[in-house]
Protein backbone atom coordinates (compact mmCIF):
# COMPACT_ATOMS: atom_id res chain seq x y z
CA UNK A 1 0.00 0.00 0.00
CA UNK A 2 0.92 3.64 -0.14
CA UNK A 3 -0.26 6.35 2.20
CA UNK A 4 0.50 9.58 3.99
CA UNK A 5 1.27 10.18 7.63
CA UNK A 6 -1.15 12.56 9.33
CA UNK A 7 -0.40 14.03 12.76
CA UNK A 8 -3.06 15.75 14.83
CA UNK A 9 -0.96 18.51 16.38
CA UNK A 10 -3.74 19.34 18.81
CA UNK A 11 -3.34 15.90 20.33
CA UNK A 12 0.45 15.56 20.08
CA UNK A 13 2.22 16.25 23.38
CA UNK A 14 5.77 15.62 22.26
CA UNK A 15 6.25 12.34 24.06
CA UNK A 16 8.70 11.37 21.36
CA UNK A 17 7.75 7.70 21.26
CA UNK A 18 7.42 7.88 17.47
CA UNK A 19 10.87 9.45 17.18
CA UNK A 20 12.23 6.59 19.27
CA UNK A 21 10.76 4.08 16.86
CA UNK A 22 11.67 5.72 13.56
CA UNK A 23 13.77 8.89 13.84
CA UNK A 24 14.13 9.09 10.06
CA UNK A 25 10.46 10.05 9.89
CA UNK A 26 9.57 11.73 13.19
CA UNK A 27 11.71 14.43 14.79
CA UNK A 28 11.19 16.63 17.85
CA UNK A 29 12.98 19.95 17.61
CA UNK A 30 14.49 21.94 20.47
CA UNK A 31 11.18 23.66 21.05
CA UNK A 32 9.42 20.32 21.44
CA UNK A 33 7.59 20.60 18.13
CA UNK A 34 7.16 17.42 16.16
CA UNK A 35 8.23 17.44 12.54
CA UNK A 36 7.32 14.77 10.05
CA UNK A 37 10.49 14.61 7.96
CA UNK A 38 8.87 12.55 5.24
CA UNK A 39 5.17 11.81 5.22
CA UNK A 40 5.24 8.98 2.69
CA UNK A 41 4.45 5.51 3.93
CA UNK A 42 6.61 3.10 1.96
CA UNK A 43 6.94 -0.68 2.05
CA UNK A 44 10.29 -0.15 3.81
CA UNK A 45 9.02 2.02 6.65
CA UNK A 46 5.41 0.90 6.87
CA UNK A 47 5.87 -1.55 9.71
CA UNK A 48 7.70 0.94 11.91
CA UNK A 49 5.22 3.71 11.16
CA UNK A 50 2.32 1.43 12.10
CA UNK A 51 4.15 0.67 15.34
CA UNK A 52 4.48 4.41 16.00
CA UNK A 53 0.76 4.87 15.31
CA UNK A 54 -0.10 2.11 17.77
CA UNK A 55 2.31 3.15 20.49
CA UNK A 56 1.52 6.87 20.46
CA UNK A 57 0.03 7.37 23.92
CA UNK A 58 -2.03 10.26 22.59
CA UNK A 59 -3.22 8.44 19.46
CA UNK A 60 -2.17 11.54 17.52
CA UNK A 61 -0.73 9.81 14.44
CA UNK A 62 -2.72 8.20 11.66
CA UNK A 63 -2.14 6.97 8.15
CA UNK A 64 -4.29 8.33 5.36
CA UNK A 65 -4.43 5.45 2.95
CA UNK A 66 -4.55 6.00 -0.78
CA UNK A 67 -5.46 3.14 -3.03
CA UNK B 1 -22.06 -28.74 38.44
CA UNK B 2 -21.38 -25.31 37.00
CA UNK B 3 -18.60 -23.26 38.53
CA UNK B 4 -19.63 -20.21 40.53
CA UNK B 5 -19.90 -16.98 38.59
CA UNK B 6 -17.08 -14.50 39.04
CA UNK B 7 -18.02 -11.55 41.25
CA UNK B 8 -16.33 -8.18 40.80
CA UNK B 9 -17.31 -5.85 43.62
CA UNK B 10 -14.93 -2.87 43.43
CA UNK B 11 -15.64 -1.98 47.06
CA UNK B 12 -15.16 -5.40 48.66
CA UNK B 13 -12.34 -6.80 50.77
CA UNK B 14 -11.98 -9.73 48.36
CA UNK B 15 -11.23 -7.28 45.54
CA UNK B 16 -8.88 -5.05 47.54
CA UNK B 17 -6.91 -8.09 48.69
CA UNK B 18 -6.40 -9.83 45.35
CA UNK B 19 -7.76 -8.05 42.29
CA UNK B 20 -5.67 -10.00 39.77
CA UNK B 21 -7.33 -13.38 40.37
CA UNK B 22 -10.69 -11.73 39.82
CA UNK B 23 -9.46 -10.05 36.61
CA UNK B 24 -8.30 -13.38 35.13
CA UNK B 25 -11.67 -14.95 35.74
CA UNK B 26 -13.50 -11.95 34.30
CA UNK B 27 -11.35 -12.11 31.16
CA UNK B 28 -12.06 -15.82 30.70
CA UNK B 29 -15.67 -16.10 31.83
CA UNK B 30 -17.17 -12.63 31.52
CA UNK B 31 -15.30 -10.34 29.09
CA UNK B 32 -18.31 -8.03 29.24
CA UNK B 33 -18.94 -8.21 32.95
CA UNK B 34 -22.26 -6.97 34.31
CA UNK B 35 -22.92 -6.23 37.97
CA UNK B 36 -26.57 -6.60 38.82
CA UNK B 37 -25.95 -5.24 42.28
CA UNK B 38 -24.50 -1.91 41.14
CA UNK B 39 -25.80 -1.83 37.53
CA UNK B 40 -22.44 -1.31 35.82
CA UNK B 41 -20.41 -3.07 33.12
CA UNK B 42 -16.67 -3.83 33.14
CA UNK B 43 -14.16 -4.57 30.36
CA UNK B 44 -10.96 -6.42 31.24
CA UNK B 45 -9.38 -7.76 28.04
CA UNK B 46 -6.54 -5.69 26.63
CA UNK B 47 -8.03 -5.32 23.15
CA UNK B 48 -11.39 -4.21 24.55
CA UNK B 49 -9.98 -1.76 27.09
CA UNK B 50 -7.56 -0.19 24.59
CA UNK B 51 -10.33 0.21 22.00
CA UNK B 52 -12.72 1.72 24.55
CA UNK B 53 -10.09 4.21 25.80
CA UNK B 54 -9.72 5.44 22.21
CA UNK B 55 -13.47 5.61 21.56
CA UNK B 56 -14.62 8.68 23.48
CA UNK B 57 -17.67 8.98 21.24
CA UNK B 58 -19.07 5.83 22.84
CA UNK B 59 -17.34 5.87 26.22
CA UNK B 60 -17.71 9.39 27.56
CA UNK B 61 -15.92 11.00 30.50
CA UNK B 62 -18.48 13.75 30.98
CA UNK B 63 -20.33 12.02 33.78
CA UNK B 64 -17.20 11.49 35.87
CA UNK B 65 -14.74 8.66 36.20
CA UNK B 66 -15.84 6.81 39.30
CA UNK B 67 -19.05 4.91 39.87
CA UNK B 68 -20.66 7.21 42.43
CA UNK B 69 -20.14 10.21 40.15
CA UNK B 70 -21.39 8.52 36.99
CA UNK B 71 -24.51 7.34 38.80
CA UNK B 72 -25.23 10.62 40.56
CA UNK B 73 -28.07 12.79 39.31
CA UNK B 74 -26.30 16.14 39.24
CA UNK B 75 -23.12 14.98 37.45
CA UNK B 76 -19.56 15.94 38.34
CA UNK B 77 -18.01 19.35 38.77
CA UNK B 78 -16.35 20.81 35.69
CA UNK B 79 -12.91 19.28 35.40
CA UNK B 80 -10.57 18.31 32.58
CA UNK B 81 -10.85 14.60 33.35
CA UNK B 82 -14.63 14.84 33.13
CA UNK B 83 -14.67 16.27 29.60
CA UNK B 84 -14.85 15.00 26.04
CA UNK B 85 -13.53 16.83 22.99
CA UNK B 86 -13.60 19.68 22.10
CA UNK B 87 -13.71 21.12 25.66
CA UNK B 88 -11.10 18.66 26.85
CA UNK B 89 -8.57 19.75 24.24
CA UNK B 90 -8.92 23.42 25.16
CA UNK B 91 -8.13 22.85 28.83
CA UNK B 92 -5.41 20.28 28.27
CA UNK B 93 -3.56 22.63 25.96
CA UNK B 94 -3.27 25.12 28.83
CA UNK B 95 -0.98 22.84 30.80
CA UNK B 96 0.51 20.16 28.55
CA UNK B 97 3.56 22.16 27.46
CA UNK B 98 4.83 21.99 31.06
CA UNK B 99 4.72 18.19 31.07
CA UNK B 100 6.50 17.11 27.88
CA UNK B 101 9.46 14.79 28.49
CA UNK B 102 11.82 17.61 27.55
CA UNK B 103 10.14 20.22 29.75
CA UNK B 104 10.02 17.87 32.68
CA UNK B 105 13.81 17.49 32.66
CA UNK B 106 13.86 20.86 34.43
CA UNK B 107 12.46 19.06 37.48
CA UNK B 108 15.30 16.55 37.70
CA UNK B 109 17.36 18.43 40.28
CA UNK B 110 14.31 19.06 42.46
CA UNK B 111 13.37 15.39 42.36
CA UNK B 112 16.90 14.25 43.17
CA UNK B 113 17.15 16.63 46.11
CA UNK B 114 13.80 15.54 47.54
CA UNK B 115 14.51 11.84 47.10
CA UNK B 116 17.88 12.20 48.81
CA UNK B 117 16.39 14.35 51.55
CA UNK B 118 13.76 11.81 52.55
CA UNK B 119 16.01 8.79 52.15
CA UNK B 120 18.65 10.39 54.39
CA UNK B 121 16.15 10.58 57.23
CA UNK B 122 14.98 6.96 57.35
CA UNK B 123 16.17 4.27 59.74
CA UNK B 124 17.69 1.52 57.54
CA UNK B 125 16.76 -1.12 60.13
CA UNK B 126 13.07 -0.37 59.95
CA UNK B 127 11.37 2.12 57.71
CA UNK B 128 8.11 2.40 55.85
CA UNK B 129 8.68 2.87 52.13
CA UNK B 130 5.28 4.52 51.71
CA UNK B 131 4.99 6.76 54.75
CA UNK B 132 8.66 7.73 55.03
CA UNK B 133 9.66 7.91 51.37
CA UNK B 134 7.36 7.40 48.39
CA UNK B 135 4.49 9.26 50.05
CA UNK B 136 6.27 12.48 51.00
CA UNK B 137 8.44 13.20 47.93
CA UNK B 138 6.16 13.18 44.82
CA UNK B 139 3.58 15.50 46.35
CA UNK B 140 6.34 18.05 46.96
CA UNK B 141 7.33 18.05 43.29
CA UNK B 142 3.89 18.48 41.78
CA UNK B 143 2.50 20.94 44.33
CA UNK B 144 5.63 23.03 43.93
CA UNK B 145 5.06 23.14 40.17
CA UNK B 146 1.41 23.98 40.78
CA UNK B 147 2.24 26.80 43.19
CA UNK B 148 1.23 25.47 46.61
CA UNK B 149 3.34 27.08 49.35
CA UNK B 150 5.76 24.73 51.08
CA UNK B 151 3.94 24.54 54.41
CA UNK B 152 0.81 23.10 52.76
CA UNK B 153 2.40 20.53 50.45
CA UNK B 154 2.25 17.54 52.80
CA UNK B 155 -1.28 18.52 53.85
CA UNK B 156 -2.32 18.06 50.22
CA UNK B 157 -1.22 14.41 50.39
CA UNK B 158 -3.30 13.72 53.48
CA UNK B 159 -6.37 15.33 51.92
CA UNK B 160 -6.03 13.12 48.84
CA UNK B 161 -5.53 9.94 50.86
CA UNK B 162 -8.55 10.62 53.02
CA UNK B 163 -10.85 11.65 50.19
CA UNK B 164 -10.12 8.57 48.02
CA UNK B 165 -10.60 6.07 50.85
CA UNK B 166 -13.63 3.79 50.53
CA UNK B 167 -15.01 1.64 53.32
CA UNK B 168 -15.73 -1.90 52.14
CA UNK B 169 -19.27 -2.07 50.82
CA UNK B 170 -19.62 1.68 50.35
CA UNK B 171 -19.27 3.34 46.95
CA UNK B 172 -19.13 6.99 48.08
CA UNK B 173 -17.01 9.22 50.30
CA UNK B 174 -16.46 8.38 53.95
CA UNK B 175 -17.44 11.16 56.34
CA UNK B 176 -13.80 12.12 56.85
CA UNK B 177 -13.28 11.89 53.09
CA UNK B 178 -16.08 14.36 52.41
CA UNK B 179 -14.58 16.77 54.94
CA UNK B 180 -11.11 16.40 53.35
CA UNK B 181 -12.57 17.11 49.90
CA UNK B 182 -14.28 20.25 51.23
CA UNK B 183 -11.19 21.44 53.12
CA UNK B 184 -8.99 20.88 50.09
CA UNK B 185 -11.43 22.64 47.77
CA UNK B 186 -11.64 25.64 50.11
CA UNK B 187 -7.87 25.80 50.38
CA UNK B 188 -7.32 25.82 46.61
CA UNK B 189 -10.10 28.36 46.13
CA UNK B 190 -8.40 30.70 48.58
CA UNK B 191 -5.03 30.08 46.92
CA UNK B 192 -6.52 30.92 43.49
CA UNK B 193 -7.78 34.23 44.89
CA UNK B 194 -4.38 35.00 46.41
CA UNK B 195 -2.59 34.30 43.14
CA UNK B 196 -5.09 36.39 41.21
CA UNK B 197 -4.12 39.34 43.41
CA UNK B 198 -0.43 38.48 43.39
CA UNK B 199 0.68 36.25 40.47
CA UNK B 200 3.81 34.07 40.77
CA UNK B 201 5.79 31.93 38.34
CA UNK B 202 3.67 28.82 38.84
CA UNK B 203 0.95 26.82 37.15
CA UNK B 204 -1.93 28.26 39.10
CA UNK B 205 -0.94 31.79 38.03
CA UNK B 206 -0.67 30.67 34.41
CA UNK B 207 -4.16 29.19 34.59
CA UNK B 208 -5.44 32.50 35.96
CA UNK B 209 -3.85 34.39 33.07
CA UNK B 210 -5.01 31.94 30.38
CA UNK B 211 -7.86 32.71 28.05
CA UNK B 212 -10.02 29.97 26.57
CA UNK B 213 -12.85 29.93 24.06
CA UNK B 214 -16.10 29.53 25.95
CA UNK B 215 -19.19 27.55 24.97
CA UNK B 216 -20.65 30.65 23.29
CA UNK B 217 -17.54 31.01 21.11
CA UNK B 218 -16.38 34.09 23.03
CA UNK B 219 -13.00 34.21 24.80
CA UNK B 220 -13.21 33.91 28.55
CA UNK B 221 -11.05 33.36 31.63
CA UNK B 222 -11.28 30.43 34.01
CA UNK B 223 -13.08 31.24 37.25
CA UNK B 224 -11.65 30.55 40.69
CA UNK B 225 -13.66 27.36 41.15
CA UNK B 226 -12.35 25.95 37.86
CA UNK B 227 -8.79 26.91 38.79
CA UNK B 228 -9.13 25.40 42.27
CA UNK B 229 -10.48 22.17 40.76
CA UNK B 230 -7.72 21.97 38.16
CA UNK B 231 -4.92 22.58 40.66
CA UNK B 232 -6.39 20.12 43.11
CA UNK B 233 -6.57 17.50 40.36
CA UNK B 234 -2.91 18.03 39.40
CA UNK B 235 -1.90 17.59 43.03
CA UNK B 236 -3.87 14.39 43.37
CA UNK B 237 -2.95 12.80 40.08
CA UNK B 238 0.70 13.71 40.45
CA UNK B 239 1.25 12.54 44.00
CA UNK B 240 -0.41 9.38 45.20
CA UNK B 241 0.13 7.55 41.92
CA UNK B 242 3.94 7.58 42.11
CA UNK B 243 3.64 6.90 45.84
CA UNK B 244 1.85 3.64 45.11
CA UNK B 245 3.92 2.70 42.08
CA UNK B 246 7.18 2.87 44.07
CA UNK B 247 5.68 1.10 47.10
CA UNK B 248 4.27 -1.75 45.03
CA UNK B 249 7.57 -2.06 43.19
CA UNK B 250 9.51 -2.58 46.43
CA UNK B 251 7.13 -5.44 47.27
CA UNK B 252 7.34 -6.90 43.75
CA UNK B 253 11.14 -6.80 43.72
CA UNK B 254 11.24 -8.48 47.16
CA UNK B 255 9.23 -11.33 45.66
CA UNK B 256 11.47 -11.37 42.56
CA UNK B 257 14.97 -10.74 43.96
CA UNK B 258 16.68 -11.89 40.77
CA UNK B 259 15.08 -8.90 39.00
CA UNK B 260 16.49 -6.51 41.64
CA UNK B 261 19.88 -8.15 41.11
CA UNK B 262 19.59 -7.52 37.36
CA UNK B 263 19.18 -3.81 38.12
CA UNK B 264 22.11 -3.82 40.54
CA UNK B 265 24.21 -5.38 37.79
CA UNK B 266 22.99 -3.06 35.06
CA UNK B 267 21.53 0.32 35.94
CA UNK B 268 20.68 1.05 32.33
CA UNK B 269 17.72 -1.29 32.81
CA UNK B 270 15.99 1.03 35.30
CA UNK B 271 13.75 2.79 32.73
CA UNK B 272 12.62 -0.59 31.34
CA UNK B 273 11.99 -1.76 34.91
CA UNK B 274 9.79 1.29 35.53
CA UNK B 275 7.66 0.37 32.51
CA UNK B 276 7.33 -3.20 33.77
CA UNK B 277 6.43 -2.01 37.27
CA UNK B 278 3.69 0.05 35.70
CA UNK B 279 2.40 -2.89 33.70
CA UNK B 280 2.67 -5.50 36.43
CA UNK B 281 1.26 -3.58 39.39
CA UNK B 282 0.49 0.00 38.38
CA UNK B 283 -1.44 2.29 40.69
CA UNK B 284 -4.47 3.11 38.54
CA UNK B 285 -6.61 0.01 38.20
CA UNK B 286 -9.59 1.45 36.38
CA UNK B 287 -11.47 4.48 35.18
CA UNK B 288 -15.21 4.54 34.71
CA UNK B 289 -16.84 5.85 31.54
CA UNK B 290 -20.48 6.40 30.56
CA UNK B 291 -21.90 4.99 27.32
CA UNK B 292 -23.40 7.61 25.02
CA UNK B 293 -24.64 4.89 22.64
CA UNK B 294 -25.00 1.11 22.56
CA UNK B 295 -21.75 -0.83 22.37
CA UNK B 296 -21.52 -4.35 20.94
CA UNK B 297 -18.82 -6.70 22.26
CA UNK B 298 -18.51 -10.48 22.35
CA UNK B 299 -22.17 -10.92 21.47
CA UNK B 300 -23.33 -8.67 24.30
CA UNK B 301 -24.84 -5.21 24.05
CA UNK B 302 -23.87 -2.58 26.58
CA UNK B 303 -26.84 -0.22 26.39
CA UNK B 304 -26.42 3.54 26.17
CA UNK B 305 -26.43 5.35 29.51
CA UNK B 306 -24.47 2.79 31.56
CA UNK B 307 -21.31 3.08 33.65
CA UNK B 308 -18.46 0.96 32.22
CA UNK B 309 -15.32 0.17 34.19
CA UNK B 310 -12.28 0.17 31.89
CA UNK B 311 -9.90 -2.09 33.80
CA UNK B 312 -6.40 -1.04 32.75
CA UNK B 313 -4.69 -3.12 35.41
CA UNK B 314 -6.53 -6.21 34.16
CA UNK B 315 -5.65 -5.41 30.54
CA UNK B 316 -1.99 -5.05 31.48
CA UNK B 317 -2.04 -8.65 32.74
CA UNK B 318 -4.09 -10.08 29.90
CA UNK B 319 -2.47 -13.34 28.68
CA UNK B 320 -4.02 -12.61 25.26
CA UNK B 321 -1.79 -9.53 24.97
CA UNK B 322 1.39 -10.37 26.88
CA UNK B 323 3.52 -13.51 26.99
CA UNK B 324 3.64 -14.80 30.59
CA UNK B 325 1.50 -11.84 31.58
CA UNK B 326 1.61 -12.76 35.27
CA UNK B 327 5.37 -12.89 35.40
CA UNK B 328 7.32 -9.78 36.45
CA UNK B 329 10.11 -9.49 33.90
CA UNK B 330 11.98 -6.23 33.40
CA UNK B 331 13.49 -7.60 30.18
CA UNK B 332 10.16 -8.34 28.55
CA UNK B 333 9.42 -7.41 24.94
CA UNK B 334 7.56 -4.14 25.35
CA UNK B 335 6.34 -4.02 21.77
CA UNK B 336 3.95 -6.95 22.29
CA UNK B 337 1.13 -4.69 23.40
CA UNK B 338 0.51 -1.15 24.55
CA UNK B 339 1.14 -0.67 28.28
CA UNK B 340 -2.11 0.88 29.51
CA UNK B 341 -0.66 1.95 32.86
CA UNK B 342 -0.80 5.60 31.80
CA UNK B 343 -4.05 5.15 29.92
CA UNK B 344 -4.33 5.63 26.16
CA UNK B 345 -5.77 8.30 23.90
CA UNK B 346 -7.08 11.73 24.79
CA UNK B 347 -7.08 11.26 28.57
CA UNK B 348 -3.71 9.48 28.73
CA UNK B 349 -1.68 10.60 31.70
CA UNK B 350 -0.60 14.23 31.42
CA UNK B 351 2.18 13.66 33.95
CA UNK B 352 3.60 10.46 32.46
CA UNK B 353 7.05 11.95 31.86
CA UNK B 354 7.19 13.36 35.39
CA UNK B 355 6.08 10.02 36.86
CA UNK B 356 8.77 8.22 34.85
CA UNK B 357 11.44 10.68 35.98
CA UNK B 358 10.45 10.49 39.65
CA UNK B 359 10.19 6.72 39.67
CA UNK B 360 13.46 6.23 37.81
CA UNK B 361 15.33 8.45 40.27
CA UNK B 362 13.61 6.78 43.24
CA UNK B 363 14.59 3.29 42.02
CA UNK B 364 18.19 4.35 41.30
CA UNK B 365 18.57 5.79 44.79
CA UNK B 366 16.92 2.75 46.40
CA UNK B 367 19.40 0.49 44.58
CA UNK B 368 22.19 2.44 46.26
CA UNK B 369 20.47 2.61 49.62
CA UNK B 370 19.22 -0.96 49.91
CA UNK B 371 21.02 -3.31 47.52
CA UNK B 372 19.70 -6.08 49.75
CA UNK B 373 16.54 -5.70 51.79
CA UNK B 374 13.66 -7.61 53.25
CA UNK B 375 10.00 -6.72 53.55
CA UNK B 376 8.27 -7.26 56.88
CA UNK B 377 5.40 -9.19 55.28
CA UNK B 378 3.20 -9.04 58.41
CA UNK B 379 3.32 -5.26 58.33
CA UNK B 380 2.16 -4.87 54.72
CA UNK B 381 -1.14 -3.08 54.48
CA UNK B 382 -3.08 -2.33 51.31
CA UNK B 383 -5.13 0.78 50.68
CA UNK B 384 -8.89 0.55 50.28
CA UNK B 385 -9.44 3.19 47.68
CA UNK B 386 -11.36 3.66 44.50
CA UNK B 387 -9.61 3.75 41.09
CA UNK B 388 -6.18 3.20 42.61
CA UNK B 389 -4.55 0.25 44.33
CA UNK B 390 -1.35 -0.23 46.27
CA UNK B 391 -0.06 -0.20 49.80
CA UNK B 392 -0.50 2.07 52.76
CA UNK B 393 2.44 0.55 54.63
CA UNK B 394 5.49 -1.27 53.26
CA UNK B 395 7.87 -1.87 56.17
CA UNK B 396 11.40 -2.69 55.04
CA UNK B 397 14.72 -3.57 56.62
CA UNK B 398 17.99 -2.99 54.79
CA UNK B 399 20.25 -6.05 54.98
CA UNK B 400 23.97 -5.58 55.42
Amino acid sequence: MTGKIVVDFGLCESNGICMGIIPEVFDLDDEDYLHVLSDDVTPENEQQIREAVRQCPRQAISIEESS
Amino acid sequence: MTKPQVVFDPFSDAYFNDPYEIYLRMQDDAPVYYSEEFDFYALTRHADVAAALKDHETYSSTRGCDLAMVQSEEGPQKSIIFMDPPEHRVLRSLVNKAFTPRAIQSQRETVEQLVDHYLAQVDPDNFDVIQDFSGPFPVEVITRMAGVPEEYRQQVRHWIDTSLTREPGNIGYTEAGMQAAIDSGMYYYKLAQERRANPQDDMISRLIAAEIVGEDGQPRKLDDIEIAGFTSLLGGAGAETVTKLVGSAVVTFAKNPEQWQMLLDDRSKVPAAVEEMLRFDGPVHYNVRFTLKDAQLHGTTIPAGKPVFLMKAAANRDPRAFTDAHVFNIDRDRTEAQNLGFGYGIHSCLGAALARLETTIAVERLLDFMPRYEVNWDGLEKVHMQNVAGYHHVPVKVLR
